[in-house]
């Protein structure tokens, strides 16, 4: 496994960042007084920036620089996002984006056209903003960036040059940032005979004249910030007039200036010579206020980035460790040796931390894809001038990182339709009496071994005499042919359906419902749709989840032992010898209601005499209720899910297996088969006695 | 996998496992045998097609257990001491799968080269012709180079 492309490093890096941002962005738009979001939007600009020119990117890196300049009004409080300002913020993140990954599809002229707006946007004044100060504000930001210079003190680390650095080329660069008076300090070289040929003595003081930003400056020495003491403090006349009105502005509003004075007021407050060393940039903001540095440490331990494929390797080995540990423990019991029980104890409990640890590192929370859904909205609600409120629930639903992936496409072609489709004009709406804003909510949930995910809307709902009429036009069904809605509403999902009586730029092509229909199969899932006409469609996709903890109640049924997932489990009561004789009526009476209930030993063929107390348990999707009868009840167990191979896919009374602390597989009932097997059995009953 | 005779054999010689299943010796082509290990407790699956009918915990992957015994028509015997589990890796529908495959014993690696093939006889066999790749020579015996993709589809 050789080390990544860096540039794929970075691709996958900013893509991270640009749903930081988009996410601030969009929600600026709603708390626009949030100044965590303009910061948090903020950083993610600052870093893009950096290592958009670490790799090479520069046309992301100035172009990223003129958006920050821009943002940076926002910033700083002069300026309040308004809906206008974040739209062109996020077409200006989309160019970013576009120039990372496809720059051939990318203009330039589309690039300057995106920064006028927002320089237009940023550049007038507009009434009733926060700050007073706003005349005096341009010459206290200069504390920052239009003074006449900086003083640079430059202490490398003596092996600089043996990582191939070279202290003249940085010194270059500063060079071209403007006119130089650069002074090299010898007091640290040695006599000869002490002297290391490749060690680096020499220290510099430069004076540089130029009108640039603090991080022109820190760019530079990029690469090397961590083998060198930079001091930065701004040349001339800085104790000047700044310092007054700036502490009056920290006073205000303290959390948007904290970056901004830093340098004017370390320069202020010390003089230079006698200064602390400050290292390159963050350090030198966090000495002021601890806050921000505290921030940038909780985004680096967010995230560390392991391929798929060894949490899986991780995963298989826990595996074996918990089975090996078993067998260990089973040792442990029958023999008489203290010391080896405490180790064997001891083992038990890490290898069970550590599997729930390795299980809960592939899962990720859904609400990483729910977000780039409310740019999707928030851009077709503008398009198609609907206004609609985008509601997401159950973020924190977990589901494997794969699924995930696997899951955007389909959500997009979803959430597509319910506002092209599903929510009505707003002139329609009006007229049906309801509120002008649509709705649409899109929610994860866990339901037994399942994940569902909704996509509702309150919209007109289906047509569903339209879909036949299409289906009949289509030739997909024969005119006058006995259908229910639910057989009409399929014929979505056949391809290259669409009823839209115009094709818009973003449905209506027919190419979706279908293509949805077959992702979420191939994940073994399925879709449901269902709807009310006048009050909205609700789209249900049910997921099963390949690897993914559930507690399940763990039973036997001969000498086989089962998992029924704890959350589809209502309650679990003894067959009685009453229901017991009732062999061929298979009901319950369970507190007055009569419920239908399955044997499991003649299910799964069970060999051996039955145990003399059957136990019945409870299950129950939605309103139904069934009982399986077992053996016995074991306990709970905490499940990882195992999917089943490609041979065993005709089996469907199974979910999924899982592996017992003692290296068996078991495996996973699925509830949902078990409930129809259930019904069909009390309706061909029916029949039966009917007849 | 559906060529000819020709089209089977890239090589001259063929890396094989020798395993037995009753009184028939198979070869198996050793670039699927992942694996080979002791019995281990099997998982019934109710439901499942005859000659799959378990699943067993290999390394941490629940992977289904396949009787060839059961796909030939050959009698079960009960594991014994010699019976192993043979994991293989063949493609079903295009992704590689991972089955495990009962031998009642496992004799050798080796080698049967392109000279000891044999025309699959005509008469005598009670095993459908598509689950058999072809029939080649090793120390005096006829053994079977069975089409594991067929037969597990």
């Amino acid at each position: 496994m050789s080390a990544m492309d860096p540039t794929e490093v970075f691709r996958q890096e900013a893509s991270e960042l640009f749903e930081v941002l988009e996410g601030a962005l969009l929600d600026l738009g709603q708390r626009p007084d949030d100044r965590e979001l303009v910061d948090s939007a903020f950083r993610a600009l600052h870093t893009i920036k950096g290592s958009g020119a670490m790799f090479g990117f520069d046309k992301v890196a100035s172009f990223t620089h003129e958006f920050e300049t821009a943002f940076d009004r926002v910033r700083k409080g002069e300026i309040k996002p308004t809906q206008e300002l974040i739209s062109v913020a996020l077409a200006a993140k989309d160019y970013i984006r576009a120039l990372i990954e496809d720059p051939q599809s990318t203009d330039d002229i589309i690039g300057e056209a995106i920064l006028d707006d927002l320089k237009r946007f940023v550049s007038f004044d507009q009434p009733g903003a926060p700050v007073v100060e706003i005349a005096e504000a341009p010459p206290l930001a200069p504390g920052e960036s239009k003074q006449a210079g900086w003083h640079l003190h430059l202490e490398f680390e003596s092996h600089i040059l043996r990582n191939g650095s070279n202290p003249l080329d940085l010194l270059e660069d500063l060079c071209k940032l403007g006119p130089c008076f650069v002074v090299p300090i010898t007091d640290g070289i040695p006599f000869l005979d002490e002297m290391e040929p490749e060690d680096c003595y020499l220290k510099w003081d430069v004076k540089l004249h130029a009108v640039c930003d603090k991080d022109a400056i820190d760019d530079v020495f990029m690469f090397v910030q961590d083998e060198m003491k930079l001091t930065l403090s701004p040349l001339a006349h800085v104790e000047a007039p700044a310092p007054a009105p700036l502490f009056q502005l920290l006073d205000e509003e303290p959390a948007p200036v904290v970056e901004m004075p830093a340098p004017t007021v370390e320069a202020a407050a010390a003089p230079l010579a006698e200064q602390p060393v400050a290292k390159a940039e963050p350090k030198s903001e966090s000495r002021l206020e601890p806050k921000p540095e505290a921030k940038r440490d909780d985004r680096g331990i967010a995230t560390v980035r392991v391929q798929a494929e060894r949490l899986d390797e991780l995963m298989d080995r826990v595996g074996e460790l918990v089975i090996a540990q078993a067998r260990l423990t089973q040792l442990a019991a029958s023999g008489s040796d203290l010391s080896i029980k405490m180790i064997a104890e001891e083992i038990e409990r890490l290898a069970s931390s550590l599997r729930d640890t390795t299980m809960g590192a592939r899962m990720v929370p859904i609400g990483s894809l729910f977000g780039r859904f409310r740019r999707l909205v928030h851009d077709l609600s503008r398009d198609l001038s609907k206004p609609v409120e985008f509601v997401t629930s159950g973020e924190d639903t977990e589901l494997d990182k794969t699924m995930i992936e696997c899951l955007a496409d389909p959500l997009v072609h979803l959430i597509r339709n319910a506002v092209d489709h599903g929510i009505e004009d707003t002139a329609v709406r009006a007229a049906n009496g309801k509120t002008e804003q649509g709705r649409i909510e899109l929610a994860a949930v866990h339901s037994g071994a399942q994940v569902l995910v909704t996509v509702k809307d309150n919209g007109g709902g289906l047509n569903t005499s339209r879909i036949r009429a299409k289906a009949e036009e289509q030739g997909l069904v024969a005119a006058g042919a006995v259908l229910t809605d639910h057989e009409i509403h399929q014929f979505l999902f056949h391809p290259g359906f669409s009823t839209a009586q115009t094709i818009s730029a973003l449905s209506g092509r027919g190419v979706g419902m279908d293509v949805v229909k077959r992702t979420i199969e191939n994940m073994r899932g399925s879709i449901d749709l269902s709807t009310r006409t006048g009050q909205g469609t609700t789209v249900t996709l049910r997921l099963p989840l390949t690897l993914a903890i559930i507690e399940g109640l763990l039973i036997r049924v001969g000498e086989g032992r089962y998992i029924i997932p704890l959350s589809a489990v209502e309650e679990c009561i003894e067959l009685t010898a009453e229901d017991e004789r009732s062999r061929g009526r298979n009901f319950l009476n369970v507190r007055g209601n009569l419920v239908p209930f399955l044997r499991l030993r003649e299910i799964m063929t069970a060999s051996g005499t039955p145990d003399r107390h059957q136990k019945t348990i409870i299950i129950s999707t939605g309103e139904t209720h069934v009982g399986l009868v077992a053996d016995q009840i074991i306990g709970n167990h905490q499940t990882v899910i195992k999917s089943l191979s490609k041979l065993h896919s005709d089996v469907t009374m199974f979910s999924g297996a899982t592996i017992l602390g003692d290296g068996t597989a078991a495996l996973i009932l699925d509830v949902a088969q078990l409930v129809a097997l259930a019904q069909s059995k009390v309706e061909k009953q029916h029949i039966s006695e009917a007849a | 996998m559906s060529g000819g005779l020709a089209g089977e054999r890239q090589a001259d010689a063929m890396q094989v496992v020798m395993i037995g299943l009753g009184e028939e010796k198979f070869a198996l082509d050793a670039g699927l045998v992942r694996e080979i290990i002791d019995p281990v407790p099997v998982t019934k699956v109710a439901g499942a097609r005859a000659f799959v009918p378990s699943v067993i915990n290999v390394r941490g992957n629940v992977i289904p257990l396949a009787d060839l015994r059961i796909r030939f028509g050959m009698p079960q015997l009960d594991d014994s001491a010699d019976t192993r589990i043979v994991v293989i890796e063949i493609e079903l529908e295009g992704e590689p799968v991972l089955v495990g495959v009962t031998a009642d014993k496992v004799y050798e690696v080796t080698e049967i080269s392109q000279a000891d093939v044999q025309q699959t006889p005509r008469v005598g066999m009670h095993w459908k012709p598509e689950f058999i790749r072809f029939i080649a020579k090793w120390r005096e015996e006829f053994v079977i180079v069975p089409n594991m993709e067929r037969i597990l589809n």
